[in-house]
């Protein structure tokens, strides 16, 4: 079905037709808040909750930087019912982690319109300040990304971003597509029938869609999936063992700062800063007394393999604790190779839909049987 | 001063499964039982089962209280049973009854086991130095034991003895017994005891190769084997470690057949009943071989009807055929054993007009259950006699309840029974005797108040440390003691450490009340041996101390003590390694000591009335049982009247019962009873709350009003519907009629048979055939099981048409004649009388034509093999009973399960049958599935005493390990909520918190699994201990030891 509408632009326009846009859905009352990355007074864009039409002029959706991961946004503000209706203007790792937190009933959809955007990756904050001193606006980003050029200088985008097989957002109500629109089109997707109340009630008519999309698409897709797999190769060849996964994380300071920036890391009080791991001192005496020696502040491994242990199933590989880490490790691969392989084991991939149950959370009299050692 | 009055006391006579539930059921109450078994074990049969259907896995926990049970075992029950106030007496008689109703003397004769087994070690050195060797019966004889012997293999604790008829008394197991306690000399025992009331449940005997002549023949090679010996050899303890292998030469049997009807439905051995349990049971082991054997063992069932009756029985027989389970309908004549040793078998195969040789591995016998000879006894013992059949007489509408007053009746020896019905009767029984009990002057054991702990949950954790070192053995010890005593000393958490010579003797005993009473510690660790023995005592001695019950432990030091004495070349550093041993499973035990908090039990009242959903049979019973208990009944009933279906449908049934009359009755005594409320046009609307205090909001229909009832449980008896059909031309044709039209219309004469040439019956209609299969006008109208009732009903109404009119010709098209139990009685009666059955398969459905408004039958005589054309008189369908359509409507309500035809789905099919996973809802009657009266009136009594053991009191305790809701850090997620399998949690929106019903809680841990943010926690085992478990037993560190 075609569900497409060509928002036409002019050089520097993007963000106006945009705004244009949100701005008609506010004042039909379509939503009464708009959730959308937006310049700030000083610099830099954040999220941003809009609940006035006049200040949605300053969105700057396109722009490639994701300071937080939207997910945790999306859930403070729909957690809890507030009576208002909201659109949210997220990527892909944004909204499948939206959808992880919703099955864990940390958000809620019904008063959400979700509105995904192509994404062509994302630069770390202090870069994304840097470019943008430099002149670099979200438009000049994805005409030179569009065809495939990311670096600026020594600079290029995440990690996460160059192996990600999800440019496109796919659960979401409305989509903004720029991937094959070409230089001077965006195209509004709809998705479900809420997307296609908002498209008729804004006035906007149904056409087919751009032809080069669908090329375009399969052809980023499977250019980052085979960097996927490159990397995973490369790093699981890698750190295959335990010592080497130690001589990975050796200069981490146990700040949790990477499960702080996890999006799916849903724990009110993560049990590391609980009492659980706050030991009496004959414990730290007995442990040195095991080997000699006893490494200060304990627990490190065991840390990051139990974050490993809670959140693989459902992570969805943005990257957000590589860029967390005062330290620059490099956690985004060691998640995302772990994660592939839970996810597989259940059949399950998080983020793709909000009927499958998460694994784990319905009990079963026969599971994992091979695992469990259970014997007829 | 007032004379105390006495415990009431019950004698339960046979532990299989029934007898252990019927105690277990009582001793919930408060009640003493004693209960025995004339073997050396207990758990009957099931002791020897790994695997029941439907799920093939073992379930025998599951019969375990669930509220209370801190005050019974919790372990595995293959390896034994607990109660506090269950006596259990293993190789005991009962050789006389006398007395009456509430006051019987009962005369037991405990047989010598030769060996003092509280004191025994279990480890069977006696065994090994035993030179006497005899068919161990536990394995059918296909493995040898001594004459010193574990008659379970797997039990825990050890229980030998010793068997004196092939002792030769030469005296070694005397000699190397390290406790003493193997006495040669030992002698029966004959004691006096009182009780009130009295339950049977010695099971019946099951026919076998050894006994009887006429299955001798059978019995070619020692590759013919019996179902049960069957799953020895099958079983993963059992012979050959789970590979399925002859027991001639062992090797792997790949051929595997099944005779069914080994000894049952034959008139010639005067066993014409079906011993009901057998299809089911070679399904199983049909199914299992081909798990466990590989996809190419091949696996064939000879079987006359496969009478797969029960719930979710026909299902499981569908997946058989599924993964390849042969179905052959025929009466093999022989088995015949060829020069290579395999077996062949002869078989018509009706279809191809020819006889089929096959070759087998192994030929198992499906040998059914043996009534009589056990029945003659009892009767004896009972100054009774045994009724017409041959049985113990029953009460006309109570399987349960004998004729004598005061002696009930559970499992087996009430008739011929499965699983799921030894487990409602054992519950029925113990119903029937507590309501005798609540009517004399008797008391229940209350639970001892629980004194004030010394340990003070803020103070820092104080270890003391008591070493049993078991008497004077200790110089064949290989721990050194002293380095131990010396290593515990070091640790920060250790008070003291006291060593003591046999904790178990009284000497000891008392030894270690006077050091511990001096003591200022907070918590406590006993090393001594078994810990499933000495539990017990060694936990009432630390209350008597002053300790709390959770913040002591006991570990089994024994073992290790033990362990290396034995080892022929014993080393100096195989010494140390035992005291190491030792030491670090102490070490662990304190580690976890130390971190685990004072647990304390929750009280929870008890609002002590019932809610009882349905006013037909099962729910009338139901509620009349509890009322003349005390207990204030709620009965709700959507119709205007009570009854149910039965009491307006059926007459009288082929067995001689009266249900309309007896319904009647039981209607005026609910409607004078002052302790039931009857709720008239009402309907169940929501309900909410947990065991104890429920509220359930209904619907009064008729003056338009909602009522809020207060309840402390409820019981789900809605009941079922005629099933409907619109195959073979029903409702064109008024010569075409269900079943019970057809009885109506006889009943009231409004059908006129004396004219009839001839009447056509067609059983299954609808039933057992898959639902997508049966589908009218886009409606699934097909009932995926059997209904049970009708293959009987068939046939007595065949037989009232006889009786009104002999010359009508009769066909009864049958897929399989579900006559199991004693009702095969009538379909031989039947044939005898000239009705004609004939059998058709789902692929030759009898077809029907009408002509000039009469029906004209089409179907296939497999005998002929050829079509016939009959036109007939009248066409009878007997279409089964559906499910009430208001259950899925009252399971939403409460929040129960309802399966894909309707019914509710019980905790557990086998084990729990009259249970939800819910603590405090029951379900009674064909609510469950479709049964017979009888079956119903069982389990409302079941369900009724399910109810009672609650409500008897004002209040029960929760167990002291639940499962809390760390409020702070909980995020609502519910994971918790959607993963616990007995639904005790709940999120409350009002006051958005997860709830714990903590009667339901069983610990399990789910929610801890669920929740990664440590929120659900289980009491007694966080995190934080677990940690330091798992630390102590990987340390190295053995501060003391090292230096020694």
């Amino acid at each position: 079905m075609a569900n497409f509408t060509k928002i036409s632009f002019k050089k520097g326009e993007l963000n106006k037709q945009l705004a244009d846009l949100f701005k008609g859905m506010m004042e039909k009352g379509v939503v009464d808040a708009l959730l959308s990355p937006m310049t700030q007074p000083k610099r830099g864009v954040m999220q941003t909750l809009i609940t006035h039409p006049a200040h949605v002029e300053r969105i700057d959706p396109f722009a490639p930087v994701v300071p937080v991961n939207g997910a945790k946004i999306a859930s403070s503000i729909t957690a809890t019912p507030s009576g208002r209706k909201v659109a949210m203007v997220l990527r892909s790792c944004e909204t499948r982690a939206l959808i992880e937190l919703g099955k864990l009933n940390l958000a809620e959809f019904d008063d959400v319109l979700l509105i995904g955007i192509d994404c062509l990756g994302r630069y770390e904050n202090l870069d994304f300040l840097n470019l943008r001193a430099q002149g670099e606006s979200s438009e000049s980003f994805l005409e030179k990304a569009l065809s495939g050029d990311t670096k600026r200088n020594d600079i290029d985008i995440c990690g996460a971003c160059k192996i990600c097989e999800f440019p496109v957002a796919d659960t979401v109500d409305l989509r903004l597509c720029v991937i094959g629109a070409g230089a001077d089109a965006l195209y509004v997707e709809s998705l479900t029938p809420k997307g296609d109340k908002v498209l008729e009630t804004a006035g906007l008519s149904f056409g087919e869609a751009p032809g080069s999309r669908d090329a375009a698409v399969k052809q980023l897709v499977a250019a980052r999936t085979k960097a996927r797999d490159a990397e995973f190769a490369g790093y699981r060849e890698s750190t295959g063992s335990f010592d080497a996964l130690e001589d990975r994380l050796a200069a981490c300071i146990n700040c949790y700062n990477c499960r702080v920036a996890c999006p799916v890391c849903y724990c009110k009080e993560c049990v590391f800063v609980t009492d659980t791991f706050r030991h009496k001192a004959d414990q730290y005496m007995g442990w040195a007394d095991t080997f000699g020696t006893l490494k200060m502040p304990t627990d490190t491994m065991f840390y990051h393999l139990t974050r490993m242990s809670h959140m693989s199933l459902f992570c969805v590989g943005c990257g957000q604790c590589t860029s967390a880490c005062p330290n620059s490790i490099d956690l985004m691969p060691a998640f995302r190779t772990a994660a592939q392989k839970t996810q597989a084991r259940f059949g399950y991939q998080a983020g793709r839909s909000h009927d499958e149950k998460q694994p784990l959370t319905v009990f079963e009299n026969d599971e994992l049987v091979e695992v469990t050692g259970q014997v007829k | 001063m007032a004379e105390k009055k006495p415990t009431g006391t019950i004698l339960v006579a046979g532990a299989g499964v029934s007898g252990i539930k019927a105690a277990i059921e009582l001793a919930e109450i408060g009640y003493k039982v004693l209960l025995t078994d004339a073997s050396p074990q207990i758990g009957g049969i099931l002791a020897k089962l790994d695997n029941q259907f439907p799920s093939d896995h073992c379930g025998m926990c599951r019969m375990l209280p669930m509220v209370g049970r801190e005050y019974a075992s919790q372990y595995c029950m293959r390896k034994g049973l607990y109660h506090e106030n269950i006596e259990i007496l293993p190789f005991t008689q009962v050789k006389s009854v006398e007395g009456d109703a509430g006051n019987f003397t009962i005369e037991l004769l405990q047989k010598a086991r030769y060996i003092d087994t509280d004191r025994c070690n279990g480890l069977g050195e006696c065994i090994s130095v035993c030179p006497v060797e005899v068919a161990d019966e536990f394995n059918h004889g296909l493995t040898q034991r001594k004459a010193v012997y574990k008659p379970v293999p797997h039990s825990t604790p050890q229980m030998l003895l010793v068997d004196m008829d092939a002792c030769t008394r030469c005296g070694e197991c005397v000699k190397v017994c390290p406790t003493n306690v193997i006495n040669l000399d030992a002698q029966d025992e004959t004691s006096n005891r009182q009780v009130h009331a009295v339950i049977l449940a010695s099971g019946v005997k099951l026919y076998n190769l050894r006994e009887f002549e006429d299955a001798k023949s059978w019995a070619v090679s020692p590759d013919v084997v019996s179902s049960l010996a069957f799953e020895r050899i099958i079983s993963g303890t059992g012979t050959f470690d789970g590979k399925i292998k002859r027991p001639s030469d062992g090797k792997i049997a790949k051929r595997l057949a099944w005779i069914q009807c080994m000894g049952s439905r034959n008139r010639r051995q005067n066993r014409d009943y079906c011993s009901s349990i057998c299809c089911m049971f070679a399904l199983k082991e049909a199914v299992l071989a081909k798990e466990k054997g590989g996809d190419d063992v091949e696996t064939t069932i000879f079987y006359m009807d496969m009478r797969t009756f029960g719930k979710d029985f026909y299902r499981y027989y569908e997946r058989a055929v599924d993964i390849g389970v042969k179905f052959v309908r025929c009466r093999v004549q022989a088995v015949m054993l060829n020069p290579d040793t395999s077996l062949s078998m002869r078989h018509y195969d009706s279809q191809d007009e020819e006889f089929i040789v096959a070759d087998y591995d192994m030929v198992v016998l499906a040998t059914g259950q043996i009534p009589y000879e056990t029945h003659k006894d009892l009767a004896d013992l009972l100054h009774i006699k045994v009724n017409a059949q041959g049985l113990l007489p029953t009460e006309t509408y109570d399987k349960v309840k004998l004729t004598k007053p005061g002696v009930f009746v559970c499992g087996s020896l009430m008739g011929l029974t499965d699983l799921s019905e030894a487990m409602s009767s054992g519950i029925a029984a113990a119903g029937q005797a507590s309501r005798l009990l609540a009517g004399l002057d008797v008391t229940i054991i209350e639970e001892e108040a629980v004194p004030e702990p010394r340990a003070k949950d803020r103070e820092d954790p104080l270890v003391s440390v008591v070493l049993c070192k078991c008497s004077d053995k200790v110089e064949k010890s290989s721990v050194d003691f002293g380095a131990l005593e010396k290593g515990l000393k070091k640790l920060m958490a250790v008070g003291e450490v006291n060593i003591i010579d046999m904790v178990c003797s009284d000497e000891g005993k008392e030894t270690v009340l006077d050091l511990l009473k001096k003591s200022k510690c907070n918590r406590l660790v006993i090393g001594a041996c078994h810990p499933f023995i000495y539990r017990n005592a060694l936990k009432n001695l630390a209350k008597k101390a002053g300790f709390a019950a959770s913040l002591f432990e006991i570990i089994d030091l024994s073992s290790i003590v033990h362990k290396g004495f034995f080892e022929p070349n014993r080393s100096e550093s195989g010494a140390k390694d035992q005291t190491r041993e030792a030491y670090n499973e102490l070490f662990a035990i304190i580690e976890n000591l130390k971190l685990k908090p004072a647990l304390h039990v929750e009280t929870l009242p008890i609002n002590q009335t019932a809610l009882v959903v349905g006013g037909g049979i099962a729910g009338m019973h139901a509620s009349f049982s509890l009322a003349q208990r005390g207990v204030q009944v709620h009965l709700v009933e959507r119709s205007d009247k009570l009854g149910g279906y039965a009491s307006t449908h059926v007459n009288h049934t082929i067995d001689g019962l009266e249900p309309v009359s007896m319904a009647k009755d039981l209607a005026i005594k609910i409607l004078e009873h002052k302790n039931i409320t009857l709720h008239k046009n009402c309907e169940v609307a929501a309900t909410q709350g947990s065991l104890g205090a429920f509220e359930t909001k209904i619907k009064d229909n008729e003056n338009q009003e909602n009522i809020y009832l207060q309840h402390g449980a409820a019981i789900i008896a809605t009941g079922g519907v005629e099933g409907k059909t619109a195959e073979y031309e029903y409702g064109n044709s008024d010569l075409i009629l269900t079943q019970a039209q057809l009885k109506t219309g006889l009943d009231t004469g409004e059908i006129d048979v004396s004219e009839a040439e001839t009447i056509v019956m067609i059983q299954c209609v609808g039933s057992r055939e898959k639902q997508e299969n049966v589908k009218q006008d886009g409606q699934k109208q097909g009932r995926e099981y059997c209904s049970r009732i009708c293959c009987v009903g068939a046939i007595a109404n065949a037989m009232t048409i006889r009786q009104k009119n002999p010359e009508a010709r009769i066909f009864i098209l049958y897929r399989d004649m579900m006559t199991y139990g004693f009702a095969e009685q009538y379909y031989t009666q039947a044939r005898e009388e000239g009705i004609i059955f004939v059998s058709y398969t789902l692929d030759t459905k009898p077809r029907v034509a009408l002509v000039d408004g009469k029906p004209v039958m089409t179907f296939l005589e497999p005998v002929l093999n050829s079509e016939i054309e009959i036109p007939a008189d009248f066409l009878i369908l007997s279409t089964g009973v559906d499910a009430e359509t208001s259950n899925r409507d009252i399971g939403k309500a409460f929040n129960l399960p309802v399966n894909q035809d309707g019914f509710f789905v019980e905790a557990d099919s086998k084990w729990r049958p009259v249970e939800f996973m819910k603590v405090g809802l029951y379900v009674a009657g064909t609510a469950h599935s479709p049964m017979t009266l009888k079956d119903a009136i069982l389990q409302a009594e079941a369900a009724a005493q399910k109810t009672y053991a609650y409500l008897s009191g004002r209040k029960i305790h929760t167990a002291h390990a639940i499962s809390r809701v760390h409020d702070a850090i909980c995020v609502r997620c519910q994971r918790c909520v959607d993963i616990c399998p007995y639904g005790a949690r709940s999120y409350d929106e009002v006051l958005d918190r997860i709830i714990v019903d903590g009667a339901t809680c069983q610990a399990c841990g789910m929610c801890g699994v669920a929740c990664q943010n440590n929120a659900a926690e289980i009491m007694g085992f966080s995190d934080k201990q677990i940690m330091a478990v798992i630390d102590a037993k990987m340390s190295k560190n053995t501060i003391g030891l090292a230096a020694q």
